[in-house]
């Protein structure tokens, strides 16, 4: 039987982000959370060795560190087709950077999967963008790992990638237990997710509650504090001034499009390579 | 002891991939403020061209691993090649590149060594106690954060490719080169690479493209869509897309420049008949002069332009597809 | 008493939020412009068991609970009120009465291949002379030896042009006063579609005439017990009340949103009309009314989940919702100004929309009856 361990993260559903229009800063507490997309191709992924016969049995466990709340996605996790789903969750482990979430997830994994043969993750979640939970989190169980697959298949007990990094196109094998982390925008349309069926979501609640466990659960020491035992510390959060106060061109489309080569054709014709003549436009009609 | 900001050297695709020396400029930089030397660490398999290259663009040390055992790039021994010298040598500071390998690397040997490390950082600074300032987005660009690394040294970020200006190529500049051997003990490689090729695929121009052409629903159909690929044919642009155009099939899933898409940093942005749904507006934060076309004054995306025409999104497209036809010299 | 979604329901929303806005919004107004619903939509929905919302999984379906049920259609409606009313017709008139007064062949026959999606149900009372008054009914079955032979016409029949499983009220050619049910398909001979019906709103379903000519019923295609119609009727219209109720707040919600956003957006007078008063009070409105519809509309939900009488309930969630789609979409055309009243935006659709909900599954003032008798009959 191969344990597959999917990494899942809620995120903030930024179309429905609260932003609070007098300061202009995100009321993150308030957001909904979502699936981090990216983790939803790597649970797409587990979903298709699964359905591959030739995988052999497969069973798959979603779990995710995050607040009470984050208890929804491992239900969505099980309506699409996680067998099981286990929320790590504890006021001590907030605020844990990159680093003290891989120690976090390598616990659970070390302590609680000891059987894991694959373990997936997002390559990069769409909050906070940093690529590095899934390495890290290798680091710490001390497995190999391959980072952006756009495809996996399992071949004689190890697993196969292919991969697009840099410009490079890679095929990349290693045994298992190993780490792979999903391309989160992978270009080919393997690991696009499927939509949640409505029986998956009824049958999720009917199998009873999600597994939550607190630190003690999982066995991290009673001095733990992710916030202070995380090396890097954030000083500052802001949001840039986006809105500009831009030059606005009304009438005619002619004269509109005359005033943009005229006025900041220099800007085009830099960024393009090329000159473009300037003023003048009446003559060479 | 010296201080030292090293810069882990990433050549691979050389050509193409710059940040190395953009990283190497913003080093020298910052050492001037804490008084510290800059470096760069190169691995790999007769490296030498690569080495006199950093040391033209700034680096004032370079240490170098050459062996043949180094010539692909494997995460696991450069990774455990880059712990083992920073022990050695303690550097204050170590900046990678954030291409996709740099991504793989870094957070490994953070991890390795128990230090921090910031993601894709688009600026550096230095603070009054003479820390590293790392200044990273998330939300796509979005919010920006300010991190610093208190406790634990070396100080560790990846930089987005692109984020600085590289320094002049400087034949006269001196450096020192410190031969590194392999130390007997590498461990084997557990991940075996059977294939690495080449291949620019060209949907991931969009992100790095100096002009992008955006279309919205505003364009009308799938048919005036078309025109869009006119115009960037004229610009040498990349075309992409809002989710709704995605959608209805007008263009590939590939054109999407969203959260869920590709994210774009072009200096120059048309963006035609888009309103400015944040999925959207999220991938652009970094786009330095947009020109917005749409028949809605107030729509979000007019607010975001440097230029808004307020015109019917696919008669301007015309318009300037004409404009510059006839600007364009020859 | 506990306002709050639960997790579950929650989670259904955004899942169908999420199929609706990246595979419905986009095609709507498409939708709009003729009758007909895109197949490859239909073929993706299919899998994902929106036609077999309240269907048991034995049978094929997802098992829902009436609320989450509600929540589908809402959603659905948020963005294609005509998707959502054949989505609400074919789980509560369509396979409802089947799976309430269908015996278990009924159910294992007809049952499957509807929740699966393969045969859309449509549900015909509606003749051109019994409308409100069932006891109009012209359609007749005459009792053979094997079964029973019919012969009418049905208008306005909602999912008409691609249904494949039709509940027929008719009534008996010996006892007139008695109404039965009969489920009839679409293969049967003498059964044909008439013309699409050129509607003001809900463009997008094929609403028909549908013909019955000498169609021959198997005895056990009758539902229920013959002369149950009226009684079949009565248990179909309570439980499509509530969808009707469902599918008007997800056109209230849809028209909000964009008043909301327009009102945001739109400069009048160097400012965004959001500033001026009467807006404000127009926005404070439509708020309120729609929140009260949903309200009712899950009271009305929880009560039958719960097994409880809810007759009265859901005419009045049918009834405050459907007036409130239609004050809503009112107001959120008036907001828009002369850009309301094009078809560029959409709330031109969900104004010509929301207008039937005040009239079919029981006009408003058939509510108001239903209403009244319940507050009459009940014991002081």
């Amino acid at each position: 039987m191969l344990h597959i361990i999917v990494c899942i993260k809620q995120v903030p559903m930024v179309s429905e982000l609260p932003w609070d229009p007098r300061t202009g800063t995100l009321k993150r507490e308030t957001a909904q959370g979502m699936m981090d997309p990216a983790a939803r191709r790597a649970l797409e992924a587990a979903l298709q060795i699964k359905a591959d016969r030739t995988s052999g049995p497969v069973s798959i466990t979603a779990v995710s560190m995050g607040p009470p709340m984050a208890e929804e996605v491992l239900f969505e996790a099980r309506a699409l087709g996680a067998d099981q789903g286990v929320l790590l969750t504890d006021p001590c482990m907030a605020g844990a950077d990159t680093c003290m979430t891989a120690v976090i997830l390598g616990k659970f994994i070390k302590n609680h999967c000891p059987d894991a043969g694959l373990i997936l993750c997002g390559s990069m979640s769409s909050d906070s963008e940093t690529a590095q939970v899934g390495p890290q989190l290798a680091e710490d169980l001390d497995i190999p790992a391959i980072g952006y697959a756009r495809r996996l298949e399992l071949v004689d007990g190890c697993i196969r990638v292919e991969r697009h990094v840099d410009d490079f196109l890679e095929l990349m094998e290693m045994d298992l237990p190993g780490l792979v982390t999903i391309d989160h925008a992978g270009e080919s349309d393997r690991y696009t997710p499927r939509y949640v069926a409505l029986g998956g979501v009824e049958a999720a609640f009917n199998k009873g509650g999600i597994q939550v466990m607190n630190s003690r659960a999982l066995g991290l020491d009673h001095a733990f504090n992710a916030l202070k035992h995380s090396p890097t510390k954030i000083m500052d959060v802001y949001s840039p001034v986006t809105e500009k106060k831009g030059r606005v061109l009304t009438g005619a489309v002619k004269k509109m499009v005359d005033t943009l080569f005229d006025d900041y054709g220099k800007i085009v014709s830099s960024a393009m390579g090329k000159d473009l003549k300037t003023h003048d436009h009446e003559e060479d009609v | 002891m010296e201080k030292q900001i090293w810069v882990w050297a990433d050549y691979r695709n050389y050509f193409q991939s710059r940040v190395t020396l953009q990283i190497l400029a913003r080093a020298t930089d910052l050492a001037k403020k804490t008084d510290a030397v800059v470096c760069a660490v190169v691995f790999g398999d007769r490296v030498d061209e690569y080495v006199a290259e950093y040391i033209a663009h700034g680096a004032q040390k370079v240490y170098v691993t050459d062996d043949p055992l180094l010539n692909t790039y494997n995460v696991e021994s450069y990774a455990f090649l880059l712990s083992a010298l920073v022990r050695r040598f303690q550097p204050e500071t170590l900046l990678v590149g954030a291409t996709r390998f740099g991504q793989e690397i870094a957070p490994r040997v953070a991890k390795q060594l128990n230090t921090g490390l910031t993601a894709d950082c688009i600026d550096l600074d230095i603070d009054d106690k003479g820390r590293l300032v790392q200044i990273a987005p998330s939300f796509g660009g979005n919010l920006i954060a300010k991190i610093i690394t208190p406790h634990t040294r070396p100080q560790m970020a990846t930089i987005r490719p692109g984020t600085f200006q590289e320094l002049p190529h400087d034949d006269d500049a001196k450096g020192k080169i410190i031969p590194i051997s392999l130390p007997d003990h590498m461990p084997g490689p557990r991940v075996r690479c059977l294939k690495s090729e080449l291949h620019p695929v060209r949907a991931r121009k969009i992100e790095t493209a100096d002009i992008v052409i955006t279309g919205g629903r505003g364009m009308g159909s799938k048919g005036k869509f078309k025109k869009l690929f006119d115009l960037a044919a004229l610009l040498h642009a990349e075309v992409g897309a809002t989710r709704p155009v995605v959608y209805a099939d007008w263009v590939s899933t590939e054109a999407l420049v969203g959260q869920a898409g590709k994210h774009i940093r072009p200096k120059v942005l048309f963006s035609f008949g888009v309103s400015g749904a944040i999925q959207h507006t999220a991938a652009l934060a970094d786009a330095k002069f947009i020109v917005a076309v749409n028949k809605n004054p107030n729509a979000t995306m007019m607010k975001l332009a440097d230029v808004a025409l307020v015109a019917d999104a696919n008669q301007a497209c015309s318009g300037i597809i004409r404009a510059l036809k006839q600007r364009i010299r020859d | 008493m506990d306002f709050n979604p639960g997790m579950k329901h929650q989670l259904i929303r955004k899942t169908v939020r999420d199929f609706a806005e990246n595979e419905i919004r986009h095609r709507a107004a498409e939708m709009d412009k003729g009758p007909g619903f895109p197949q490859d939509l239909m073929e993706k929905m299919k899998p994902l068991h929106y036609f077999g919302l309240q269907t048991p999984t034995h049978l094929g379906g997802a098992g829902l609970d009436t609320i989450s049920y509600t929540i589908v259609v809402e959603e659905i409606s948020r963005v294609s009120a005509a998707l959502g009313l054949c989505i609400t017709v074919h789980n509560s008139v369509g396979i409802y009465p089947i799976l309430r007064f269908g015996t278990r062949e009924q159910q294992q026959q007809f049952v499957p291949p509807m929740a699966a999606g393969d045969s859309i149900g449509a549900f015909c009372l509606t003749e051109a002379n019994a409308g409100s008054d069932a006891g109009g009914v012209e359609t007749v079955a005459r009792k053979t030896d094997n079964g029973f032979i019919l012969n009418g016409t049905k208008i306005f029949v909602t999912n008409g042009g691609i249904c494949g499983t039709i509940l027929v009220f008719a009534v008996s050619d010996t006892a007139p006063a008695q109404s039965s049910v009969f489920i009839v398909e679409n293969h049967t001979p003498g059964f044909s579609v008439g013309e699409i019906e050129d509607l003001c709103g809900m463009r997008a379903n094929p609403v028909a005439s549908l013909f019955f000519e000498d169609c021959r019923i198997p005895a056990d295609h009758c539902l229920g017990k013959p002369g149950q119609g009226l009684k079949i009727g009565l248990a179909a219209l309570d439980t499509g009340r509530i969808g009707v109720a469902a599918q008007a707040l997800g056109i209230a919600q849809a028209a909000f949103e964009e008043s909301l956003a327009y009102a945001k957006a739109r400069q009048q007078f160097n400012q965004p009309i959001s500033r001026f008063q009467t807006i404000q009070n127009y926005l404070a409105d439509m708020a309120l009314q729609i929140d009260a519809s949903r309200l009712l509309v899950h009271r009305a939900a929880a009560l039958k989940d719960k097994g409880q009488p809810f007759s009265a309930q859901a005419a009045m969630a049918k009834l405050h919702g459907s007036t409130t789609a239609r004050k809503v979409t009112n107001l959120a055309v008036q907001i828009h100004g002369g850009y309301g009243y094009s078809k560029e935006y959409d709330v031109e659709r969900y104004f010509r929309d929301a207008k039937v909900t005040e009239i079919y599954e029981g006009t408003n003032e058939i509510q108001r009856m239903v209403i009244a008798r319940d507050l009459l009959t009940r014991p002081v």
